[in-house]
């Protein structure tokens, strides 16, 4: 400054420092005010007390003194009212001097540039998070996908095998309903769940035979209405079959009011001809109960059973379309005849069947029968009751075929 | 009898993380939704009483710190303590802060200091995991939540800390 005239160094100055604030601090080395002075108040410096400490009064200094290491700048320091400077620290013998030069406006343009720089990085940042987000609801939505082609493909699979599977079960439910024909339904589904259809094949088996019918039915059908004879059908059908299928006994076939069951096939039974008399008298007390009621409509039903035991021999028989499972033989016969000549009321068995239930049956012996296509006659006993305690419950036979 | 102290407080973390609006909440008990940015330092004073110790806290809120311009550890002279700031909604911001705390603690020691994740109210964005931060206060890291928004987890931040630097 010393070679400028004293009007452009003070022009200069003015230049200069129009627009800055510019003050300064005085500090000894016991930290007391010895000076101040410029645009203090700028800077929320106005209320100073000289000799005072300095920390007390200015509080940016807190911890900054005493100063080590001179000169010493902190730059761009925001203070009291907004106002910016430039802390310069330099010390001489007496003390510490502190330098408070304004940069309020270069601060700004600094503040501007840094806030767009910064504005630009957020952004940046935040597209990288969404990019994040993005990618990873597209690996979730391509593992969706795979799992939806899996799905489908599995689908796919099913269906494919689906018209296979309708088709067996169809087969199945077909057997079935030809089964439950000439069988108890647990049993006919049993056979048909265990696959093994042999026992429709035909072979030669010890079995006792039942057959049975109304009496007098013949001339009722005569003289009742269709209608009426086709409902005294169902009351009958309806009270006989249920019992049939509680005993387990093979229904062979029923043609109007007769009926043919057999026991030991195709289940073994441990003992048919005990099991075909306890049938009987069964039938024979429910179809009593049902002719009470027909008798009070005038008609006069009776009902006879006859039983034989002996070989026969077993199968399938018919066409196809049209199959039953059927017996042929004597024993089936002699029971049919038995039964035809059974008075209502009467259970007629064979002395073989009635050597059998001896232990079990009140039999009366009715002498021998002279039986149509048996070249001898027939001893044959009536079953009158079942003995006193032997009204035990039917045991389940055991569900193995042979 | 009542004493008085006074105590140099120093806000570090990455840009953006809210260390201005801490201090503006802890302060003068508001919150601005704009961004501004700071340049250099931005000195402001509270005072707090901690049983019979008045306490006058004088915050140097310093630039965050970003891949340009690195803090300038001049700012940290004198300092009693500081309060390492990070955004729980941007991770990397917890990686700056714990980096800063490595710098502060061979340039000044170990100095008391209270690590803030702040912006707590977005917490449904937050990306910083509770396992991390069990990790931190199992390493000693006295780590607490914070939004300078609502004024959660602040003042008690700050008197912690005011307690600890005046022990």
């Amino acid at each position: 400054m010393e070679d400028l005239p004293a009007q452009v160094a003070d022009r200069l100055r003015a230049l200069t420092f129009a627009d800055r604030a510019v003050a300064y601090l005085y500090i000894d080395d016991a930290l007391a005010l010895i000076g101040a002075g410029g645009c203090l108040e700028a800077y929320g410096l106005g209320a100073l007390s000289l000799g005072a400490p300095a920390v007390e009064q200015a509080a940016f200094l807190e911890g900054l003194l005493p100063l080590v290491e001179t000169p010493w700048l902190f730059p761009s320091v925001e203070l009291a009212k907004g106002r910016v400077a430039d802390l310069h620290f330099w010390r001489d013998q007496a003390g510490v001097w502190v330098l408070l030069l304004d940069v309020t406006s270069e601060r700004g343009t600094a503040q501007r540039m840094q806030q767009k720089a910064y504005d630009m990085t957020l952004l940046q940042e935040r597209e990288a998070a969404l990019n994040r987000r993005l990618e990873a609801a597209n690996t979730a939505l391509l593992a969706t996908q795979r799992e939806l082609e899996a799905a489908h493909a599995e689908l796919a699979r099913w269906n494919k095998t689906l018209e296979e599977r309708v088709a067996a079960q169809l087969g199945e439910l077909e057997r079935m309903s030809r089964l439950k024909r000439f069988l108890a339904p647990s049993l006919a589904e049993l056979i048909v769940s265990s696959g093994d259809e042999s026992i429709l094949e035909s072979h030669r088996r010890d079995i006792a035979a039942l057959f049975c019918d109304m009496r007098g039915f013949t001339a009722f059908a005569e003289s009742a209405e269709p209608e009426e004879v086709l409902e005294l059908l169902r009351d009958y059908h309806a009270t006989l079959v249920p019992l049939i299928q509680s005993f387990e006994g093979t229904l062979d076939r029923f043609a109007g009011d007769g009926l043919m069951v057999f026991f030991n096939d195709p289940l073994p039974c441990p003992n048919p001809a005990e099991r075909a008399v306890r049938l009987a008298v069964a039938m024979r007390d429910a179809v009593a109960a049902l002719a009470v009621a027909w008798r009070r409509r005038g008609h006069q039903i009776g009902f006879g059973v006859g039983i034989a035991q002996g070989f026969a021999t077993l199968g399938q028989i018919g066409f196809e379309g049209r199959f039953d499972y059927s017996a042929i033989g004597t024993v089936v016969n002699t029971a049919a005849r038995l039964s035809d000549a059974a008075a209502d009321g009467q259970i007629l068995v064979t002395s073989r069947v009635a050597g059998a239930v001896g232990d079990l049956a009140e039999l009366s012996d009715i002498g021998a029968l002279a039986i149509k296509g048996l070249s001898r006659s027939l001893p044959a006993s009536n079953v009158v009751a079942l003995k006193s305690g032997r009204h035990q419950k039917i045991v389940p036979l055991n569900r193995q075929t042979r | 009898m009542t004493t008085t102290v006074q105590k140099k407080i120093c806000m570090l973390g990455g840009f953006s993380v809210g260390k201005t609006s801490l201090v503006k909440r802890f302060v003068q008990s508001i919150f601005s939704e704009s961004y501004q940015t700071t340049v250099g330092v931005k000195i402001d004073k509270k005072t707090v009483t901690l049983g019979d110790k008045v306490v006058h806290l004088i915050l140097w809120d310093l630039a965050g710190e970003d891949d340009m311009s690195s803090l300038r550890m001049s700012y940290l002279r004198g300092s009693a303590g500081y309060v390492l700031v990070a955004d729980g909604t941007r991770p990397a911001t917890l990686e700056t802060a714990l980096s800063l705390r490595r710098r502060v603690e061979a340039d000044c020691g170990p100095l008391p200091f209270a690590l803030l994740l702040n912006k707590y109210d977005l917490r449904e964005q937050w990306a910083v995991s509770d396992g991390d931060l069990e990790a931190l206060r199992g390493s000693g890291c006295r780590v607490r939540s914070s939004s300078a928004r609502t004024g959660e987890g602040v003042e008690d931040a700050f008197t912690d800390l005011a307690t600890r630097v005046t022990h």
